[in-house]
């Protein structure tokens, strides 16, 4: 019953992230959340631990709490691993189609099948811009540069920039 | 083999490229100013600004620019406009853009093989090679924010900023602080970068989906606060 509920939540997360991954367009609808759930034999070892914790109470749809002794570890045992193939739908960008891939309990690939415009060109739709974090560009600081990008300069700022330097140094 | 010159109020850096080419390139740079910059009082630009000349009878060159202009303007909502608020025309959010555009041409016809040309902070570059390239970090200009590797296709790198410079960034008039201080966009090709960094610039993260969603560039912007965001293309192209 337990890994009923942590599939539930799985899937139901897997959902959330296929629809953000579209950025607010039409649902897709994961054709394998019936035939993974259907069996609910679960694995779990461990008796003394109650806590559980990682099937949230968030989702609605099969989350049915019932045995206690589910560990933390729950998800990696009930997942069926696999590539589960979303059904198409039409986008402003053409039709669109994912495949997921759930590798040890987690989705590991999100790939994109069928996405193309209606001119039948590949085109890119989770080009967006996100986060991201100072040390995620640190080790490129570093980097030995031949050239620097900025704000246009005046001519006055352009003798303390960084170019400045790096022309003087004929690198 | 550096070679640097004063142009359209800013300074330029061409490296990789000698002989002929490098006058060459400097003179495709003196036309521009001499027609569009609007510090020279005898320039054409300057000239309709007074009034002297009708834009109706101005150069094919500066009405060809002006349509282009107008036709970024169209694309990016009106984010991007050659007209300031007091009514001038100004095209300098193009010209120089275009500039670089045809020097790059002019250097590949001649034959140079790894090339790169900084004007004021915008960078094309040219050759089979990875040319590493920093951004300057807004808030420390001698620091660098991160270094990417333009390589082909994406050849082209443009920043625009609400801090320097502001002045060529019209914020549809408003007095509100821009929401992105600086915005660099890697395209392939400048002048594509170039617009649409002023555009995202101006028009905040409205634009900045808009942009990501219809072309095909990657874009690394910084907030008033100091927060970075980024395409996935600029994680990919960030050097090691």
């Amino acid at each position: 019953m337990r890994t009923r509920a942590v599939l539930g939540s799985i899937f139901a997360s897997l959902g959330v992230l296929v629809i953000g991954w579209q950025a607010g367009n039409a649902a897709i609808t994961s054709t394998s959340t019936t035939t993974t759930s259907s069996t609910p034999t679960t694995t779990t070892t461990s008796g003394g631990s109650s806590s559980g914790g990682t099937s949230s109470g968030s989702n609605t749809s099969t989350a049915t709490t019932g045995s206690s002794s589910a560990t933390t570890a729950a998800p990696a045992t009930g997942a069926t691993d696999g590539t589960y193939t979303g059904s198409s739908v039409n986008t402003r960008f053409g039709p669109v189609q994912v495949q997921v891939t759930i590798s040890g309990g987690a989705i590991t690939d999100v790939t994109a099948i069928q996405l193309t415009n209606t001119d039948g060109r590949s085109v890119q739709i989770s080009n967006r811009a996100a986060p991201i974090l100072a040390s995620e560009v640190l080790a490129s600081q570093s980097a030995q540069v031949s050239n620097v990008g900025g704000a246009t300069y005046t001519t006055r700022a352009y003798l303390q920039s960084l170019q400045s330097a790096l022309d003087q140094a004929g690198f | 083999m550096r070679h640097t010159f004063e142009t359209m109020g800013t300074v330029a850096s061409l490296e990789g490229v000698d002989g002929v080419t490098t006058g060459a390139v400097r003179e495709i740079f003196e036309a521009a100013d001499a027609r569009f910059s609007l510090y020279r009082a005898d320039s054409e630009l300057s000239r309709v600004a007074s009034g002297a000349l009708a834009l109706t009878a101005a150069s094919p060159e500066l009405r060809d620019a002006y349509a282009d202009a107008l036709a970024w303007g169209t694309l990016t909502s009106g984010a991007f406009t050659p007209h300031r608020p007091d009514g001038v025309v100004d095209l300098n959010g193009i010209v120089k853009a275009q500039a670089i555009d045809r020097a790059g041409e002019r250097i590949t016809a001649d034959g140079w093989r790894a090339w790169s040309l900084n004007v004021g902070g915008d960078i094309l570059v040219g050759g089979p090679g990875r040319h590493t390239t920093g951004i300057v970090d807004p808030f420390d200009r001698e620091t660098l924010l991160c270094a990417i590797e333009l390589r082909a296709p994406r050849v082209a790198l443009a920043t625009s900023g609400s801090a320097e410079r502001g002045d060529h960034i019209w914020l549809g008039g408003s007095a509100a602080p821009a929401e992105f201080v600086q915005v660099s966009v890697m395209a392939d090709d400048i002048v594509t970068a170039d617009v649409l960094a002023t555009a995202i610039v101006a028009g905040g993260s409205p634009l900045l989906d808009e942009v990501t969603d219809r072309w095909d560039v990657d874009v690394i912007a910084v907030t008033r606060t100091g927060a970075m965001v980024a395409t996935p293309g600029i994680r990919a192209a960030l050097a090691v």
